[in-house]
């Protein structure tokens, strides 16, 4: 197989009303690219959730999205300061979001729950002072319903 | 029901029509972005009282037609902006969220 389709985007901390800005133009580039309309749409929440995450958690990152004739594959990339327990970060409601940025709404706990839910495989590394890896892919093969 | 007909029902005020072709079939109600991202079913009226432009995100990700702000919220020029943009009914009305998912409810919108 050929080298991946990579797009790249950097996320700039705090900057929350930015947001939907990396899933829209995942959404154009997947569009072109003639995948599936499901997995579009699987694909753009979960870049959403993961761009979302990066401003409000992590300081800010990279948000990378790998498209192969057997995957989508998005990466959120940050040097915030790392999840401590994963496990609990994953459960839904679970959120330390600060009061400010709940009162716009965000903090239900439930982005991670919600990248979950639409993707295929999720792997999240982290260390604590270190910084956050999340990878999420949606499987071509199946042609992708919910998944 | 279609988003026009529905903004006509409710007696909204309008800030974005949208498309008013639209086929409006669910309602759902809340302020968490994430929650309404994970919950809410397909092609549902929104209603909300949160006022800023990530509203119009989450709607255009769960291809969401109408966006209704309650309490007498007026949406901030970016939201507008936004809606119309992305062709996303944006409607406000002085009524509380209740009441609004109550008549949304009446008119045969259920969850
Ligand atoms: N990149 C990250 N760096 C550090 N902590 C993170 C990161 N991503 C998630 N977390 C932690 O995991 C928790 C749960 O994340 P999740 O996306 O599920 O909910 P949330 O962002 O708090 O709220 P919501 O996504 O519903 O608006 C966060 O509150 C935060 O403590
Ligand atoms: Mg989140």
């Amino acid at each position: 197989m050929g080298a991946p389709y990579v797009v790249e985007f950097e996320i700039a901390k705090d900057d929350f009303l930015a947001a939907g800005e990396g899933s829209g133009s995942v959404k154009d580039t997947l569009k072109m690219l003639g995948i599936p309309s499901a997995v579009i749409r699987r694909a753009a929440i979960i870049t959403y959730e993961a761009e979302m995450n990066l401003v409000i958690h992590g300081g800010g990152g990279v948000l990378k999205i790998l498209i192969s004739p057997e995957k989508v594959e998005i990466v959120a990339r940050d040097d915030g300061p790392g999840i401590p327990d994963v496990e609990l970060a994953m459960r839904e409601g679970f959120s330390t979001a600060p009061d400010r940025i709940r009162e716009m709404g965000f903090g239900a706990g439930m982005g991670l729950p919600n990248i979950k839910r639409n993707a295929d495989s999720l792997e999240i590394e982290s260390a604590v002072g270190v910084g956050t890896t999340l990878t999420a892919s949606i499987d071509l093969s199946g042609e992708g319903g919910p998944a | 029901m279609k988003v026009a007909a529905l903004l006509q029902s409710l007696a909204l005020d309008v800030h974005c029509s949208g498309n008013a072709e639209a086929e409006v079939c669910h309602g759902t109600v809340g302020d968490l972005l994430s929650f309404v991202m994970g919950r809410c079913p397909e092609q549902a009226a929104w209603v909300t009282i949160q006022n800023h432009v990530n509203v119009a995100a989450v709607a255009v990700l769960r291809e969401i037609p109408l966006i209704i702000l309650s309490d007498g919220r007026q949406p901030v020029p970016e939201l507008t902006r936004r809606c119309g943009d992305e062709k996303i009914a944006l409607a406000s009305s002085p009524m509380s969220a209740y009441e609004i998912c109550g008549r949304l409810y009446a008119l045969g919108l259920k969850g």
